[in-house]
């Protein structure tokens, strides 16, 4: 009788152990930062994934953007990368390079999909004729300025280079009577390696300036017009005192709360920024505009490129499962699905066709800025070394000669040595 | 019990120990001495390459130089400012009290991730309690940048080890004093000692083992801190608080070139080690005394 109600109760226990296996393909998506919305909506997006995908589970994690690269290395060398992952659209070159990414374009339907996105921000994701990534929110570097301050002071944002450095100067100011300066007219990111790079590079190309040649085996940003950018932030600093005396230190968080308690009247900025600012001042309203242009390109204010970037999800190419994690990646990057970017205020700008042709996009005042500046912005050059030039070189070099170690042009040209010598593979 | 026996209880422990600490220290060296990139994998053996590099290296040496300035400066203004407070706690002097001591103590234990943070918030120039101070009491007439500024980053981060480890140094001095005879006091009172010549002559001299393990810690602990000065600065402004635990960081995951970052963690490790033989060298005098 006992041998009779063990075997039972072994049997039972074999019975439930078969009814719980889950032949379900897994796939590992790691999404790196984003603001609560969009971490919401992405998990939601995931969730509906699973339900109307029997044979394939989506396992979505958390990770942060502020090391996603330290992530992303350790475990591709690791060998234990996800299938998809988040990633600035400037890192398809480097990873790309590195064969860490599966080629899409290779999926049977690609050219079907390639339709739904904007052809320029497509491109972003594309490096030595693989596309890398469908692209997921895009950025354009705008010039936002404090609506409070601006309108205290009777000034609209400036469109030229000398409106801008005038505007600074009429906002930069004591505030509270005791004779010392409380109010900056620009601050900047100066606290976060790679910020500055990102500041600096619009302005750059909005006076005509390039990064690197076209054949990508040149530096150019030591050009007159890239030295004239520098040297306009570096005037702003050490002439006008226009710009925060701290920006050195700051990261987005102050920047942040900078903005939001009318301490600083201008930043250079994304479409995340909207969202950083609902959070800690709800209601506060500021201008987004172009960012300026030298005095002698007013006509090109709002044709002349900025610095374009993008979020985009990839597919490692080591995966086991290619078809699926394509599958997923097509669902949560579809038009139906940028249709959130535009409906929600997610810190991003939606980046197919359908998207931002919707009259729900026409509607965003904001939006009108974003997407004009999209149509023109240039991304990074695709070079594997971008990266470490716009973190390693540019960066330092540029806040060397902010705070006076260096004159702009001899910061550039030595900046410019460095990252040359990076191209040639000699550093 | 077997002659054996000794040995396979220890060895898990021992097994244990090789996985997480021999073998990462053996792949570290192996990889300074081959050109490694996280992007390209590994290369060729450079031989001593990758140490030529880190020595030819500017930053390096601005690294190597605000890493001893920050150990010095952490190190000694934490144990002066620990030998006072352990000279008021072991005499009981003013209002210090037994709690008061508990409540010195807790700078050691906040994690140096929130300290770091903390202290960011504070030396913050536009809403930090430091500089409200400072402009309240019309030192000064505006907040000034202390993490933003070149010339006092690294004195700022320095500072917050020195209130992070003053309170390890007030403890350890506090038991050193405890163990000074009253006798020597004493005698040196009957033959008419004045205090202060007192400390000099019976304190100090008591405390030399004390404050030699408390020298080399110190030291150790800050060549090694890399949580407090990412925190605060990440080694900023333009490199200004770029310490050598930082710069392996910088050169391994900003750089991505392993080979480099593991050359320049094989020279810390080389001076660390040193430090501790000489750490152990003092322990062992000072038990043998």
């Amino acid at each position: 009788m006992n041998r009779m109600r063990v075997f039972i109760f072994l049997f039972s226990l074999a019975a439930l152990s078969c009814g719980r296996k889950d032949d379900a393909i897994e796939i590992q998506f790691w999404n790196f930062g984003g603001t609560p919305n969009f971490i919401e909506w992405v998990r939601n997006r995931v969730d509906m994934f699973n339900k109307t995908h029997p044979g394939v589970r989506v396992v979505i994690s958390d990770k942060s953007w502020n090391m996603i690269r330290e992530i992303l290395y350790a475990n591709y060398s690791a060998g234990t990368a996800p299938d998809i992952m988040t990633l600035h659209a400037n890192e398809a070159a480097d990873y790309g390079e590195a064969g860490f990414f599966y080629p899409i374009n290779t999926f049977p339907d690609f050219e079907q999909v390639k339709k739904w996105y904007q052809p320029n921000l497509l491109e972003s994701t594309r490096y030595k004729g693989n596309y890398y990534g469908l692209p997921g929110s895009a950025i354009a570097f705008v010039l936002v300025c404090n609506k409070d301050l601006f309108d205290a002071e009777g000034i609209t944002p400036p469109k030229t280079w000398s409106e801008f450095r005038e505007a600074a100067r009429r906002l930069t100011k004591g505030t509270d009577g005791d004779g010392s300066i409380d109010q900056y007219g620009l601050v900047l990111l100066g606290g976060d390696k790679g910020g500055f790079a990102y500041r600096l590079a619009p302005f750059i190309l909005k006076a005509g300036g390039r990064i690197l040649s076209d054949d990508l085996k040149t530096v150019t940003f030591n050009s007159p017009r890239a030295v004239a950018a520098l040297k306009l932030f570096t005037d702003m600093y050490q002439v006008d005192h226009s710009i925060t005396p701290g920006f050195l230190a700051y990261t987005m968080s102050e920047i942040g709360d900078l903005f939001c308690s009318n301490k600083v009247a201008m930043s250079i900025e994304g479409p995340w920024f909207k969202v950083m600012v609902e959070e800690k001042s709800p209601g506060k309203e500021f201008y987004t505009v172009p960012v300026p242009v030298p005095d002698d390109m007013l006509d090109q204010y709002d044709t002349a490129p900025t610095l374009q970037d993008m979020v985009m999800y990839p597919i490692n190419a080591h995966t086991k499962h290619p078809n699926e994690a394509w599958e997923f990646v097509k669902f949560l990057r579809n038009e139906e699905a940028d249709m959130s970017w535009v409906q929600k205020n997610l810190g991003g700008i939606a980046t197919t066709v359908h998207a931002l042709n919707s009259p729900e996009a026409a509607s965003r005042k904001d939006w009108l800025v974003y997407k004009n500046e999209l149509a023109h912005a240039l991304p990074w050059p695709p070079h594997p070394s971008i990266n470490a030039i716009a973190r390693n070189v540019i960066t330092p070099y540029g806040e060397k000669a902010i705070v006076g170690e260096l004159t702009p042009s001899v910061a550039m040209e030595q900046a410019a040595r460095e990252a040359q010598a990076i191209l040639e593979g000699r550093k | 019990m077997k002659r054996s026996t000794p040995y396979l209880l220890l060895a898990p422990a021992l097994l244990f120990t090789a996985f997480v600490l021999a073998y990462p220290l053996v792949q570290n060296i192996v990889n300074s001495f081959r050109e490694i990139s996280l992007i390209k994998g590994a290369g060729s053996w450079t031989g001593f390459g990758n140490y030529a590099n880190v020595f030819r290296d500017a930053l390096f040496w601005l690294s190597f130089r605000n890493t001893v300035v920050y150990a010095i400066v952490g190190t000694v203004l934490a144990l002066l400012i620990g030998l006072g407070f352990a000279l008021l706690l072991n005499d009981r002097i003013g209002k210090i009290t037994g709690i008061a001591g508990f409540l010195y103590t807790i700078p050691w234990v906040v994690s140096p991730v929130v300290a770091g943070f903390a202290w960011k918030w504070l030396l913050n120039d536009t809403f930090g309690i430091a500089n409200h101070w400072l402009v309240s009491a019309g030192i000064v007439k505006k907040g000034f940048s202390w993490l933003g500024n070149p010339q006092t980053a690294l004195l700022c981060v320095a500072v917050a080890r020195v209130w992070q480890f003053y309170p390890f140094a007030m403890v350890m001095f506090l038991a050193g004093l405890q163990t000074i005879p009253k006798e020597q006091y004493e005698a040196a009172a009957v033959d008419g000692t004045s205090p202060l010549r007192g400390f000099y002559h019976i304190t100090l001299p008591n405390l030399r083992s004390v404050t030699s393990v408390l020298v080399l810690l110190g030291v150790i602990w800050s060549f090694n801190d890399f949580n407090m000065v990412f925190v605060m600065t990440r080694g900023g402004p333009i490199n200004a608080s770029m310490v050598l635990p930082v710069l392996v960081r910088e050169y391994s995951f900003v750089h991505f070139d392993v080979g480099k970052g593991s050359a320049l963690s094989i020279l810390v490790f080389g001076l660390l080690i040193s430090l501790s033989f000489v750490y152990l060298k003092v322990l062992s005098r000072r038990e043998s005394l």
